[in-house]
């Protein structure tokens, strides 16, 4: 599904961002802390009250679907998101087909192979009687990935969703997100991750001041101005991937 | 009446003493002073008649308009109804502090050399004015009408609850003591003797029926129209006046004026219902016309045989409580006795 | 298979589901018509069904029958109603603020009901009950939502809101108190302290064609929301993207919520703790997903209040103790047992 995004804008924390996010592509954010990621994800995903500018989704102006339609196209997994609810492993992520589900038509037993897909998806099918508050962070992000997975969304929209998870599951998740067959957008922290995106965009105080492919993105001298690093690409001689190792600034000056 | 349930009550047991005063006082023309009194667990000695008073209580006001002491009132507070017609004139010339109850600086503002109590409840141990200790702090000693604590707990039940059944003695015992303290004790020898004539007639007509299985319930008020009703209990002033008058009160609750049940009641089936009458709408059913529309209209009170035979009395509120009232309900309630065919 | 067919498997013990609770319900209300002040003969309810309800002709006593008939059965099902009502309320509440915490009474709803009938009776706004209960239904809402804007302001956390209600209710009695002290005829002030009280010997048939249909309404709006309750598990941003009208979902249940709780306190007054612990239980029985959540609650909530009025009538011989002060003797333990366990859980 593609993205359209033009001018949006929330107050002062997102400004003029426009940008358009192609069918099946792995679109990356990075910015520091407090550049206005996490708003604008919420911005695609239509969730902001208020906000400035428009979103299309497949050519179809986002405001004009109702939050059934739009949870139907697009899922969202955002930081932090806890229950104080006794939820099981499985409760949660058959939350996922909540937009397809109606008094008409309650959940069946489609829905439960969709929920059950969704759950080895993230390595988590073992668990699914487990209760949500014995879960580790790494294990919630997991079933709130395999949560949106059962929305079977054609556009995942995640917001750092390698936080609290160890490298191997850090890995197993990104790994498994480009191997999705729908358009994948997510904030990342980390970016030597984000360079296995297909194209980046850079947030600095609310806008999008680079978007491209990550070689083109990530220079030394972008990185330098925005994130305020000295960056030394490496090359990994195995394969021939581009890696950095950052400097403070201050060593170089 | 029913001090209904706004004042919480709480704790503290009075130490109710009845006073033991033996054999009525010899008809003195004058008191001799010091006179000494325990009164209501609270020994009181009096050097000399009071010039003033204030009364806390309709009672207490009206048994004071009764001595021809109204010039000696300062200030009134707690009226339940309308002053005696007899006394409209003398009670027109006295301030009223309040129509409920005073505050104790308005009281304790007025200096007077006593203060006349008619409940507990707004003077006593957990006084909603003051306790009699304030009072007595301040040099002025307070007297309260025996009716409210002779064989009477105040601290349980809303409005106390009677150990022994009230008689009109205990209020007789208030009017000559009261006209002792003021140094008229003929006056209240006279008064007495003659409450106790009419007393006496009134139960003379209703013993002349004869009744033999006749009950009664008293209905003072509800707070609210349909919910359980405030009635009178075992051993008030109601129930003093159905023992005289030979009616047996289906109300078995020894608090003065418990919440009991309409299914209770109606199961109970009383030949004769009496109805409070009263000037108070604090709730819908203080007004008697509301009284007598939910006896007509309720599907199961209306299936009362009292209800049906049209058997309701209405008597004034005030004559319900301990007062010199009692006596004229006493004879309302006679003479409509009389009245029913209850045989 | 079809998912008309997944329908019919999930039919029938959804269908023995409901036949129990039907018979639950039914043992409930036969206890509270027999169980009462006066003892009445067994036999007499089975007479009365038999009149009332076949026209077959039968020598009853009138005043028997009438307490049964005219008092006990709308008491009854008035008790049924309103603690379904206030169960519901409580589990709708918790889950759309997501605080375990949150209860009608707690959040000031049945102060500023009492409020708001105070005020327009002594406004003189409207008349006889309609005005009556107008006047709670709008002073309910506007606790709610003086309440929920406040705990908004202060942080919005679970203490904020605890917190928010107090102030909320003291504010709300505190207009009571003063309408009423303020009101120079005490004509108009006639009845009004009911509403603290916490009363169903005053209930008749009217007060069952009022609260029936409510909370059968409110009842039929949870049951239709539990997917979108669901969904706010893991709070409104979540319930959001997984579809939900937000907006939409929380203005139709907290009206459902107002309607039922400003109707049953303008019938019977305040009575708490219901709709706290209820829901709390429900949850230990049949877990936290509404599909089950809704009616076990409601259910739970009609028997434990029609059991808490039959204990009301019978604690003391001879004396009435308000239906309240039963719930709260109830219901402050399990107000403790939830602290202490959300305490572990944190």
């Amino acid at each position: 599904m593609r993205i359209e995004a033009r001018n949006l804008g929330w107050r002062e924390i997102v400004r003029g961002v426009s940008v358009e996010i192609r069918k099946g592509e792995t679109f990356g954010l990075v910015g520091p802390n407090g550049s206005g990621k996490s708003t604008l994800l919420r911005l695609l995903a239509g969730l902001m009250p208020r906000a400035a500018g428009e979103v299309w989704l497949d050519g179809a102006p986002l405001a004009q679907l109702s939050r059934r339609q739009i949870a139907q196209r697009l899922a969202l997994v955002e930081q932090f998101a806890d229950t104080g609810e006794a939820l099981s492993v499985r409760d949660a992520v058959d939350l996922g087909r909540t937009p397809w589900l109606s008094p008409l038509s309650p959940f069946g037993p489609e829905d439960r192979q969709i929920v059950d897909r969704a759950l080895a998806a993230v390595g988590m099918e073992g668990m699914a009687a487990r209760a949500w508050a014995t879960l580790s962070g790494g294990e919630r992000q997991r079933v709130h990935i395999a949560r949106a997975l059962a929305q079977e969304p054609r556009v995942l929209i995640l917001d750092e969703p390698t936080n609290h998870l160890d490298i191997h599951h850090q890995l197993a998740l990104l790994g498994l997100v480009a191997a999705l067959p729908v358009t994948v957008v997510m904030a990342l922290h980390d970016l030597n991750q984000a360079m296995m995106c297909d194209r980046l965009g850079v947030m600095s105080d609310g806008r999008m001041v680079a978007c491209g492919k990550p070689a083109e993105v990530l220079t030394p001298d972008n990185l330098a101005r925005i994130f305020r690093v000295r960056a030394q690409p490496m090359i990994d001689p195995s394969d021939g991937s581009t890696l950095f190792r950052f400097l403070p600034m201050e060593t170089s000056t | 009446m029913p001090n209904l349930p706004l004042i919480p009550r709480r704790g503290l047991r009075a130490a109710l003493i009845a006073a033991p005063l033996v054999a009525a006082m010899p008809a003195l023309a004058q008191t001799s002073y010091p006179l000494h009194l325990s009164n209501c667990g609270v020994d009181l000695t009096f050097e000399a008649a009071p010039q003033s008073v204030v009364s806390v209580g309709q009672a207490a006001t009206e048994i004071l308009y009764a001595l021809d002491l109204g010039d000696r009132v300062l200030g009134t507070s707690v009226w339940f109804s309308s002053v005696l017609p007899q006394f409209e004139a003398v009670n027109a010339g006295v301030p009223r502090l309040a129509d409920n109850d005073p505050s104790f600086e308005s009281v304790v503002a007025l200096r007077p050399g006593l203060v006349a109590v008619q409940y507990e409840w707004h003077i006593g141990p957990q006084g909603i004015v003051a306790t009699r200790e304030q009072f007595a702090d301040l040099g002025i000693p307070t007297y309260t009408l025996p009716s409210d604590c002779v064989g009477k707990d105040n601290s349980t039940g809303s409005d106390g609850t009677r150990l022994d059944m009230y008689t009109m003695d205990s209020l007789y015992q208030g009017v000559e003591e009261l006209a002792q303290i003021f140094d008229v004790p003929e006056r209240g020898t006279a008064m007495v003797a003659a409450l106790r004539e009419r007393e006496a007639a009134a139960i003379a007509t209703a013993g002349a029926l004869a009744l033999d299985d006749a009950s009664a319930v008293f209905w003072f008020s509800s707070a609210e129209m349909d919910i359980d009703p405030y009635v009178a209990g075992q051993g008030g002033a109601p129930a003093y006046m159905m023992q005289a008058l030979g009616l047996r009160n289906v109300v078995e609750s020894n608090e003065e004026w418990p919440v009991v049940a309409w299914e209770t009641i109606a199961r109970a089936n009383p030949s004769v219902i009496v109805l409070a009458r009263m000037d108070r709408r604090r709730f819908e059913a203080d007004d008697i016309e509301r009284k007598l529309e939910f006896l007509r209209t309720d599907p199961v009170v209306s299936q009362m045989e009292a209800v049906r035979e049209g058997r309701i009395v209405i008597l004034d509120a005030h004559g319900m409580d301990p007062s010199i009232r009692n006596i004229d309900a006493l004879e309302t309630l006679s003479a409509a006795l009389a009245g029913f065919d209850l045989q | 298979m079809t998912r008309r067919a997944a329908l019919s498997a999930l039919a029938v013990p959804v269908l023995s589901r409901a036949g129990l609770g039907a018979v639950l319900l039914a043992l409930a209300v036969l206890a509270g018509v027999t169980i009462g002040e006066v003892a009445l003969p067994l036999g007499l309810v089975g007479d009365l069904l038999a009149v009332k309800l076949l026209g077959i002709e039968r020598a009853l006593d009138p005043i028997e029958a009438g307490i049964l008939w005219s008092y006990r059965l709308p008491r009854t099902l008035v008790a049924a109603a309103c603690g379904a009502g206030l169960a519901l309320s409580g589990v709708v509440l918790q889950a759309l603020v997501r605080n375990a915490l949150a209860d009608p009474y707690l959040l000031g709803v049945s102060a500023g009901a009492g409020a708001g009938a105070v005020a327009v009776t002594l406004l003189g706004l409207g008349g006889g009950a309609i005005g009556l209960s107008a006047g709670a239904f709008g002073g309910a809402a506007s606790a709610f939502l003086i309440v929920a804007l406040l705990a908004k302001a202060a942080g919005g956390g679970p203490a904020q809101l605890v917190l928010a209600g107090i102030a909320g209710s003291q504010l709300f009695n505190a207009l009571t108190s003063f309408f009423i002290a303020k009101s120079a005829n005490a004509e108009q002030a006639r009845g009004l302290m009911f509403w603290l009280l916490g009363n169903l010997s005053g209930v008749r048939w009217p007060d069952v064609s009022l609260a029936l249909p409510v909370v059968g309404l409110g009842f039929l709006v949870c049951l239709a929301h539990v997917r979108p309750l669901d969904a706010f598990s893991f709070g409104s941003g979540a319930a959001a993207s997984l579809g939900i009208a937000v907006r939409r979902v929380q203005l139709v249940l907290i009206a459902a919520v107002t309607l039922m709780t400003a109707t049953l306190v303008s019938l019977v007054g305040s009575i708490g703790f219901v709709g706290l612990v209820i829901p709390h239980a429900m949850r230990f029985l049949v877990g936290p997903r509404h599909a089950r959540l809704i009616p076990a609650s409601a259910l739970a909530g009609a028997v434990f209040l029609i059991a808490a009025d039959i204990a009301a009538r019978v604690l003391i011989p001879g004396q009435v103790v308000p239906i309240g002060v039963v719930t709260a003797l109830v219901g402050a333990p399990g107000f403790a047992l939830i602290l202490i366990r959300n305490r572990r859980r944190s």
